[in-house]
C-alpha cells in the first residue's frame, strides 16, 4: 500500500522513476568531434556488424559478409536474407545471425535456431559462442518498436563449443544488445533500454549510461570498447513515461517521424522537432538535443569510461553499432551514415587516456 | 604636502593586548592607499580607528594637520571620513534606496524622491541595484555594491574599503576599479585593504604592510612586487606556493560519485547536469548569480530543489534527496560554507565545542550522552590537524582572524568524515599564510581518494588547484574543461557568453 502512495507520489511530483532526467555527459564521457573528424575508410550502407580476426576486417553489409583486406572489399558469403550480426572466431571461423532468427557458423552446418532478434554474437569461453537476442516481442530492425513498447524480452544465450543446446544465461532484459567475455571469466552484457551493462550474473557494471549502448568487444591492452548507437534525450525520457501518447503514436504516425531515437535524422523536415532544436545562421547550436547520435566509449578492465569518441547533433557518424580493432586502428561502424570509420588507436590512447 | 590623514604612534589595546603598536601611517591627498597583511595583522584595527569605530589606546590622529579623536563612525563621517566594512552594515529590513540615505534625512522625506535620488546616483555608479529593494533580499555582492555607493554618496574626503571586492566578481571589480580611480580624479582618497594582492599592485599608489600589529613597511607601489609584499606580510619566502602554477598534473578520475540531473531550484537553478567523481578537485566558477552557490546548497541539503520535476542527485549511483543537511551529512556530504559568519560557526562557542558540533551532527545517534572529554580530545587533534593558530582550544571562535575561523569550520566538516566535500569561497577573507593552508589540504583530501568540489570566484585559484573545471552559467553547468585545456580567458568566456 505504501508503494503505492510513494509511486503516485513519484509520479505526481516527477520523481523516482518517474523523474525525467538524463545523465550528463561530462567526464569521460565529455563531448568532441572525434568521430565525427574521424577518417572515412569505406562507404558501406546497409550494413549491420563488423568483426576482425586480427588480420582481415569482416563486415556484415546486407545479406553479405565482405572481407577488407589491405583495403579492397570481396564477398566471401551471400545468404536469403539480412545478416544481422557477425563474429570472428578463433579457428578461423565465422559466426553469423540470420535475419536475427538464425545462427550459424558460415560453410558449415552448424546451426542453431529458436531466436528472434539476434543482434550481436561474441566469442564466450571453451569455444562458445555468446548471443544477444534483443527481443522476443520485435525483429532486429523495429529496436525502435521494442523501445517505445517498453519491451524486457531480451535475452542473453550461450551456444556450448560443443554444439550442445543452447543455454539462456540471462532473460526478461530490456534489449540485450552486444556480450563479451571478460579476462576475469565473467560475462558482460548490454540492456541498452535500461542504458547499462550488466553481468550475466545479474550485478551491474556501469549504470546510468546517458546513451543506449550497444556493442561491447575488447581492446588490446585491456578493457572493452562500448559503442552507443543513440543518446538519451530528455523528450525520449519523457515520451517513455506516457503510456498513452506512445500507444497514439505508434497506432497512428509513421515510425520515421515518431519522437523516438533514431540511427540518422535531419534527412527531412517532418521529423520531430526536438525541444531547442534550433539553427542559428545556419548552425545546429551544439545543446540541441538529438535525436541521433555517435559514441564509442573506452572502458577500462573495470568496465568504468576512460574516454570517448563523439559525433554530435548535427554531425553525420550517428548510429555506431560496432568498433573492432584492427592493426592499430580502431574501426567504427556508423550505421547512421552508413559508412565504416577509422581512428588511430595510439593517438586516441595518448591524448584521451587520463 | 600635508596628509589629509595621519596616525603617529597609533596604538590600541584589547584587555591589555596590543593591536595595533605605535603605527605610523600617513594617507596623501588623492592617494590611493593599500593596506595589506595576513589576517590578525592590524589592518581591521587601524581603520576602525580612522572610522571612529574604535578610539586609540595611545597615539595622535590627525585630519589636515589638525589632531582629532573620533568616537563615533559619525563623528569621522562629519570629519570626512567614510569607512565600508567588511562585514555588512547595512539594514536588512530596510530597501536600499533607505540604507543610501540613512542618517542623512531630512524632516520630511518623500519616499518616491528618495527612490529617485537613489537610482539616478546608483547609475552614476554603474551598480545595478534597484533602490526599491530590500536589503536582505540582495546577494553578498550587490550588499556590497550598496555599501560602497552609501561610502560615495556621503562625499567623504577618504573613503576606507575593508576588503570590498572578496564577494564581487571580476565584471563587478573592474566597475569597482574604475570607480576607484573615479573618486580619486575628484580628489578623494582612499585606503584600501586586500588580500588580493595583484588588486593592491594594480589600483594603488602606495602600499604599507602591517604585521603583528606594526607597520612593516611602507612603500611606493612601483617598489613593490608579489614576492616582495608576500614576504613582508608573512615574514617568509611563500613565493609562488599561493596561487602558483597552472596546474598540469591532474588526478586521475575516480568513482563517479555524485551525478547531477536536471536539476531546479526556482529561478536560480535551471535544469542543470553534471558530476563529480572520487580522487579530484572539481573547480566551479561562474558569475554572482550563475547558480553554482544554490546548486551545491540543494546537494547538501542546505535548501530544497523545486517540489514539482526538481530532477535527480545520485550519489554513489543512489537516489539522494536531503531536505535537511543532517541526512546529507550522514550520507557523507559536507557543505563548508562562503558566509562563514552567518552559516559557519557559532561564534560565541570555542573552538572544540565547535568542532565537537559537527561531530556530533552525524554520530550523536550513537551517543546518548555529550561528552566533555571527547570534545576536548577532538577538538585538540583537529586544532593541530588543521594548524589553528590559538591559544587553546577554549577560545572562542569570533576571537579568531579569518584564516583561523575558516579553519575551524572545516574541521567542523571533516569531523564528520565526508566522502564529498564540497568548498564554497574556502579561501574568500583569509590571509595569504592561511591561503597555502587551505590549498595544501584540499589537495591532501583529494589525494587521499575524497571527492572535492571547489566553488570559487578567484581564477588563479581555480586554475592552480582544479583537476576538472565546470564553468557554470545562469543555473546551469555550461562547460567543462580538463586542467590542461583550461585558461583564464577560456573560463571566463565560457562564465559569460
Amino acid at each position: 500500500m505504501m508503494g503505492a502512495w510513494a509511486a503516485f507520489a513519484d509520479k505526481l511530483l516527477g520523481r523516482g522513476d518517474s523523474a525525467v532526467t538524463v545523465p550528463p555527459f561530462d567526464g569521460a564521457l565529455k563531448p568532441n568531434q572525434l568521430l565525427e573528424e574521424a577518417e572515412a575508410f569505406a562507404e558501406a550502407p546497409d550494413a549491420a556488424d563488423l568483426a576482425s580476426d586480427g588480420s582481415d576486417l569482416y563486415v556484415a553489409q546486407g545479406s553479405r559478409v565482405l572481407r577488407y583486406r589491405n583495403g579492397e572489399a570481396s564477398e566471401i558469403a551471400a545468404f536469403d536474407c539480412p545478416v544481422t550480426a557477425i563474429c570472428a572466431l578463433s579457428g578461423g571461423d565465422l559466426a553469423v545471425a540470420l535475419d536475427g532468427k538464425r545462427v550459424r557458423i558460415v560453410g558449415t552446418a552448424r546451426e542453431w535456431a529458436g531466436f528472434n532478434a539476434v543482434n550481436a554474437i561474441s566469442p564466450g569461453a571453451n569455444g562458445a559462442l555468446l548471443v544477444t537476442d534483443g527481443s522476443l516481442g520485435h525483429d532486429c530492425g523495429k529496436w525502435a518498436h521494442d523501445l517505445m513498447t517498453l519491451g524486457a524480452t531480451g535475452r542473453l544465450i550461450e551456444i556450448p563449443g560443443d554444439d550442445g543446446q543452447p543455454r539462456e544465461l540471462a532473460g526478461g532484459r530490456a534489449f540485450a544488445f552486444g556480450a563479451c567475455q571478460t579476462s576475469a571469466g565473467d560475462v558482460w552484457f548490454c540492456e541498452s533500454w535500461r542504458h547499462r551493462i550488466v553481468r550475466a550474473a545479474g550485478a551491474p557494471v556501469l549504470e546510468a549510461l546517458p546513451c543506449y549502448p550497444s556493442r561491447i568487444v575488447a581492446a588490446s591492452g585491456g578493457g572493452f570498447w562500448l559503442t552507443a548507437f543513440v543518446a538519451r534525450t530528455q523528450l525520449v525520457e519523457f515520451v517513455l513515461r506516457e503510456k498513452a501518447y506512445r500507444e497514439r503514436m505508434i497506432a497512428e504516425i509513421d515510425p520515421r517521424y515518431w519522437i523516438a531515437p533514431k540511427l540518422r535524422s535531419g534527412a527531412t523536415f517532418l521529423e520531430p522537432m526536438q525541444g531547442a532544436h534550433i539553427k542559428t545562421m545556419g548552425v545546429l547550436k551544439p545543446w540541441a538535443p538529438p535525436v541521433s547520435y555517435g559514441l564509442v566509449i573506452r572502458l577500462g578492465a573495470d568496465g568504468q569510461p576512460l574516454y570517448s569518441l563523439h559525433s554530435r547533433a548535427g554531425g553525420r557518424h550517428h548510429g555506431v553499432t560496432a568498433a573492432v580493432e584492427l592493426g592499430g586502428w580502431l574501426y567504427v561502424l556508423s550505421q547512421g551514415a552508413g559508412r565504416i570509420l577509422r581512428l588511430p588507436l595510439a593517438k586516441l590512447d595518448s591524448e584521451l587516456r587520463s | 604636502m600635508t596628509p589629509i590623514l595621519e596616525l603617529r604612534q597609533a596604538t590600541k589595546k584589547y584587555a591589555g593586548v596590543p593591536a595595533i603598536e605605535d603605527v605610523d601611517f600617513s594617507l596623501n591627498p588623492g592617494e590611493i592607499h593599500a593596506l595589506v597583511g595576513e589576517n590578525g595583522a592590524g589592518k581591521s584595527t587601524l581603520t576602525k580607528v580612522m572610522a571612529g569605530v574604535v578610539a586609540l589606546t595611545s597615539g595622535q590622529m590627525l585630519i589636515d594637520g589638525e589632531e582629532v579623536s573620533p568616537r563615533t563612525p559619525l563623528e569621522a563621517r562629519n570629519l570626512g571620513v567614510a569607512m565600508v566594512f567588511q562585514e555588512n552594515s547595512l539594514v536588512p529590513t530596510m530597501t536600499v534606496a533607505q540604507n543610501l540615505f540613512l542618517g542623512h534625512e531630512k524632516y520630511f522625506n518623500r519616499l518616491r524622491g528618495v527612490y529617485i535620488a537613489a537610482q539616478q546616483f546608483l547609475q552614476t555608479l554603474n551598480f545595478d541595484v534597484s533602490p526599491t529593494a530590500t536589503v536582505s533580499q540582495l546577494g553578498a555582492a550587490k550588499k556590497q555594491m550598496v555599501e560602497i555607493a552609501r561610502a560615495v554618496l556621503h562625499d567623504a574626503k577618504v573613503i576606507i574599503f575593508d576588503e570590498p571586492t572578496a564577494t564581487l566578481t571580476p565584471e563587478e571589480k573592474k566597475y569597482f576599479f574604475d570607480l576607484v580611480l573615479n573618486l580619486k580624479k575628484r580628489g578623494v582618497s582612499i585606503i584600501f585593504i586586500s588580500h588580493a594582492l595583484e588588486e593592491a599592485l594594480l589600483l594603488s599608489d602606495r602600499i604599507s604592510v602591517l604585521r603583528d600589529g606594526k607597520n612593516v613597511v611602507t612603500d611606493d607601489t612601483r617598489n613593490f612586487d608579489r614576492d616582495r609584499i608576500v614576504k613582508a606580510m608573512v615574514g617568509r619566502d611563500l613565493s609562488q606556493t599561493v596561487y602558483g602554477q597552472r596546474k598540469t598534473n591532474a588526478r586521475a578520475r575516480g568513482e563517479r560519485l555524485l551525478s547531477v540531473q536536471n536539476l531546479r531550484m526556482g529561478s536560480m537553478v535551471k535544469n542543470n547536469s553534471f558530476s563529480v567523481f572520487a580522487g579530484q578537485i572539481t573547480g566551479v566558477f561562474g558569475l554572482v548569480g550563475s547558480g553554482r552557490t544554490e546548486t551545491f546548497k540543494v546537494v547538501s541539503g542546505v535548501i530544497k530543489r523545486d517540489l514539482f520535476h526538481g530532477g535527480e542527485i545520485l550519489l554513489r549511483g543512489q537516489n539522494a534527496r536531503f531536505r535537511v543537511p543532517a541526512p546529507a551529512v550522514r550520507a557523507g556530504v559536507a557543505y563548508i560554507t562562503e558566509d562563514r559568519k552567518v552559516e559557519g560557526f557559532f561564534e560565541t562557542m570555542s573552538i572544540a565545542r565547535n568542532i565537537y558540533m559537527g561531530f556530533l551532527s552525524k554520530w550523536a545517534a550513537r551517543r546518548p550522552l555529550v561528552s566533555r572529554s571527547e570534545s576536548a580530545e577532538i577538538g585538540e587533534r583537529w586544532i593541530k590537524a588543521l594548524n589553528v593558530r590559538a591559544i587553546s582550544k577554549d577560545v572562542k571562535v569570533v576571537e579568531l582572524s579569518g584564516g583561523n575561523q575558516q579553519k575551524v569550520v572545516i574541521a567542523k566538516s571533516l569531523v564528520q568524515d565526508p566522502d564529498l566535500i564540497i568548498f564554497d569561497e574556502p579561501t574568500r577573507g583569509v590571509d595569504v599564510g592561511a591561503i597555502a593552508e587551505i590549498h595544501a589540504l584540499l589537495n591532501r583530501l583529494a589525494d587521499e581518494g575524497k571527492a572535492v568540489v571547489m566553488i570559487s570566484s578567484y581564477l588563479p585559484e581555480v586554475l592552480a588547484l582544479s583537476d576538472r573545471i565546470l564553468v557554470s552559467r545562469q543555473g546551469k553547468v555550461v562547460e567543462e574543461f580538463s586542467a590542461l585545456e583550461a585558461s583564464e580567458e577560456k573560463i571566463m568566456y565560457a562564465a559569460i557568453h
